[in-house]
């Protein structure tokens, strides 16, 4: 570790030196005039800078290809068409691995040394929080991409008015509130949960428990087990859940550790057993494929965006030209990499100007369409508004793996929580 | 209860047979060679991608790719061996650490860049399938034919190294490389051997492992070197019936722990480590050196 250390500081050195030449020879050699419309917008200079963090390495290297897809796809059409605002789009991706520590790094290389006018990215809870404190300091928007933790834009945004950062995709409200308005209509009293042992899980069952007792008093939830990031044998959790024998089961186990408990928990007769699971995150690209005819029928998903909804001409049309390109469906992460760079399109139009502070006025409660539908950035809290479908698996002819079938869209100001984020009428069911 | 019980000791037998074979590599290694092979992680992930890579493209046979696989992987530590890690025998263990890590990063990165950076799953097999009911509930028979390869494997290596001349050869240059090298023996060519050898048991074990765990990602590897290496710590580095143990010690921990003492799963594993250090620092079966 400590040689790594060594070389990017190293590296960065170089390429700090490298963007100085890169300025020096601009000034130099004449300025790239903004075309069209926007050739009397002097306020921005040089082209539109975003800095892009995700997973490349380890077991989820996988998401980090497909936040880049999207965003590739988004770049490229963009700068096809004459930029933002008249600007060449230019963005850098970084490996965030995880780690809190490298979140921080990353975002310091492009602010600091690349010249980053946007963030963007972000996967895990535990790195959004960590990163969220400076993000006064950094002083620039950044968009997250996929972290889900409510604390976020609750507290940091909200509360401390960290009015930097922004969110594009669902936070957890969909995965615990939306999951109680889907459950309540079971029959099922008895819940359990195998989920993942850090922030997002417990955060996500704590919201699920509170709302689905609001819902259906009476309902009891008898048992927990939680998975270390990073488990592949999940048997014990399995034993565990069986020996409770709730009629309903709740994980928001994600990703190819989902993959692994639907396999063992299936092996283990879990879906004989209890006929109501709700997988919040279950309707992610890798894992429908991943799991292909195996995965059992009948089980609740949802996700941040899922292809086939909504079915209209925009969505429709991005599926295609991305599958064209890419050769896959688009996962979830490609909808909001995606999406993030027409939102600072848009921002920095309205604005005129990529000043963050004009910027983030502009985003406040900024509307955008998008491949998953209608977005509006509140302006409380920053979190995207939009509304993703809960639905059941089943098998379809035409595709290679199970579907999402009976589509139920909740709105998603049904269970958003609201600000002031504490107190009655804050969190769902709202009257 | 009773169900419970048993099907915690079934799955905590199945896990820490995992962690054995990965960790006999890893020790065997060790004790022969004095090389902590921060690699070995990395044969298990190979083993288990080339096994899925011949479920996948020759056909669904899980017995062939279990032959296929391993072998194939043992000619990457072959060239690991024989052009790498011999150069650096003499030097400190830093430097062995530092280019056996090396290699895990290249391994990581060579698996992204030819089964992608998402994880692979393989195709559905027959071989094994179904479940046994025990005590009224279901066990996968996978899973305990996992449970009668551990010690098939442990009782191979002991007749193999107790038993046989190549055993007694190995055991001898172990001990004493100078001497071993006077009386004949051709120690580089015998370290190879040992070090394919260790390869083909780590990918064995990662072969096995495709059933089990349902996916190969990238990776795959870290969580159980570091398993393995805490076995091989508490069983007394180089001791093959101290990783043994320690392995079966450390499954049926962890999944005890998992299910009746949640709070503290994440620490038992290091809480024995601690206790069998503070008791016995070379570990359960090491020598003090």
């Amino acid at each position: 570790m400590q040689k790594k250390g060594i070389n990017r500081r190293q590296f960065l050195k170089l390429t700090g030196a490298g963007s100085l030449v890169a300025a020096a020879g601009t000034i130099g050699g004449g300025l790239t005039l903004p075309k069209g419309l926007w050739a009397a917008t002097p306020a921005i200079k040089g082209p539109i800078k975003i800095g892009y963090q995700t997973v490349l390495s380890g077991t989820l290297a996988g998401y980090g290809e497909f936040h880049k897809m999207g965003l590739l796809m988004a770049v490229d059409e963009i700068n096809a068409k004459g930029g933002i605002a008249g600007r060449k789009v230019e963005v850098e991706v970084r490996d965030s691995t995880l780690k809190p520590d490298d979140a921080i790094k990353n975002a310091r290389y492009f602010v600091d040394s690349w010249g980053a006018d946007f963030l963007g990215g972000i996967d895990s809870s535990g790195q959004a929080l960590a990163l969220a404190p400076l993000m006064d300091k950094l002083d620039r928007v950044l968009i997250v991409t996929h972290a889900a933790t409510e604390k976020l834009t609750e507290d940091f945004v909200y509360r401390k008015g960290v009015r930097q950062i922004f969110r594009n995709c669902m936070p957890t409200y969909n995965d615990g509130n939306a999951a109680a308005f889907i459950a309540k209509d079971f029959p099922a009293v008895k819940w359990a949960t195998v989920s993942p042992k850090y922030e997002y899980g417990f955060t996500c069952w704590k919201m699920f428990r509170e709302t689905l007792t609001k819902l259906k008093p009476g309902v009891s939830f008898t048992a927990e087990s939680w998975a270390p990031f990073g488990t592949t044998d999940f048997r014990s959790h399995i034993n565990t859940i069986l020996d409770a024998k709730p009629d309903g089961l709740y994980s928001t186990e994600w990703a190819g550790e989902l993959i692994s408990f639907l396999k063992q928990a299936k092996e283990a007769g879990l879906f004989d057993k209890i006929r109501y699971v709700m997988l919040p995150v279950g309707a992610a690209m890798d894992v429908l494929e991943g799991m292909g005819k195996d995965m059992p029928d009948n089980l609740w998903i949802s996700g941040r965006y899922y292809f086939q909804y909504p079915n209209n001409k925009t969505n429709n049309e991005w599926v295609a030209r991305f599958r064209k390109r890419w050769g896959h469906y688009p996962a979830y992460v490609s909808e909001t990499a995606y999406s993030c760079v027409y939102a600072i399109k848009e921002a920095v139009e309205k604005a005129g100007s990529k000043d963050t502070g004009a910027v983030i006025q502009a985003m406040e409660g900024m509307g955008m369409n998008s491949p998953a539908g209608h977005r509006v950035f509140r302006k409380e809290d920053h979190q995207a508004i939009y509304d993703v479908p809960w639905g059941k698996t089943k098998a379809d002819p035409k595709f290679p793996f199970k579907v999402m079938g009976d589509m139920k869209v909740l709105p998603a100001k049904e269970y958003f929580n609201r600000p002031p984020f504490e107190g009655p009428g804050t969190t769902p069911p709202f009257k | 209860m009773m169900q419970s019980v048993v099907h915690t000791v079934l799955a905590g037998l199945s896990a820490g047979m995992f962690i054995w074979l990965v960790a006999s590599g890893l020790t065997l290694i060790f004790g022969v060679l004095g090389v902590l092979n921060f690699a070995h992680g990395s044969f298990y992930m190979l083993g288990a991608y080339m096994c899925y890579t011949v479920l996948r493209y020759v056909g669904p046979d899980f017995w062939v790719a279990l032959l296929i696989a391993p072998l194939s992987v043992c000619i990457i530590g072959y060239v690991v061996e024989r052009w790498f890690l011999r150069y650096v025998y003499h030097l400190a263990l830093p430097y062995q650490l530092l280019l056996t890590f090396a290699f895990v990063l290249i391994f990581d990165n060579l698996a992204k860049m030819v089964w992608g950076a998402g994880s692979v799953t393989p195709p559905d097999l027959s071989t094994l399938n179904g479940t046994v009911s025990i005590l009224g509930r279901n066990f996968p028979v996978y899973n305990l034919f996992i449970i009668g390869v551990g010690p098939l494997v442990a009782a191979g290596l002991w007749l193999f190294l107790e038993r046989t001349w190549y055993g007694r050869i190995i055991r001898a240059a172990s001990s004493d490389r100078e001497m071993a090298a006077s009386i004949g023996v051709s120690v580089p060519a015998l370290f190879t051997a040992v070090f394919v050898f260790g390869t083909w048991l780590g990918a064995l074990g990662g072969g096995l492992a495709v059933p089990y765990v349902g996916l190969v990602t990238t990776g795959m590897g870290e969580t159980i070197i570091i398993e393995a290496f805490i076995v091989a710590v508490i069983g007394g580095l180089g001791s093959l019936k101290g990783a043994f143990l320690g392995a079966l010690v450390l499954g049926v921990l962890t999944a005890f722990g998992t299910r009746f003492f949640p709070a503290f799963d994440m620490f038992l594993t290091f809480i024995l480590m601690a206790g069998v250090l503070l008791v016995r620092p070379q570990g359960l079966f090491g020598t003090a050196r």
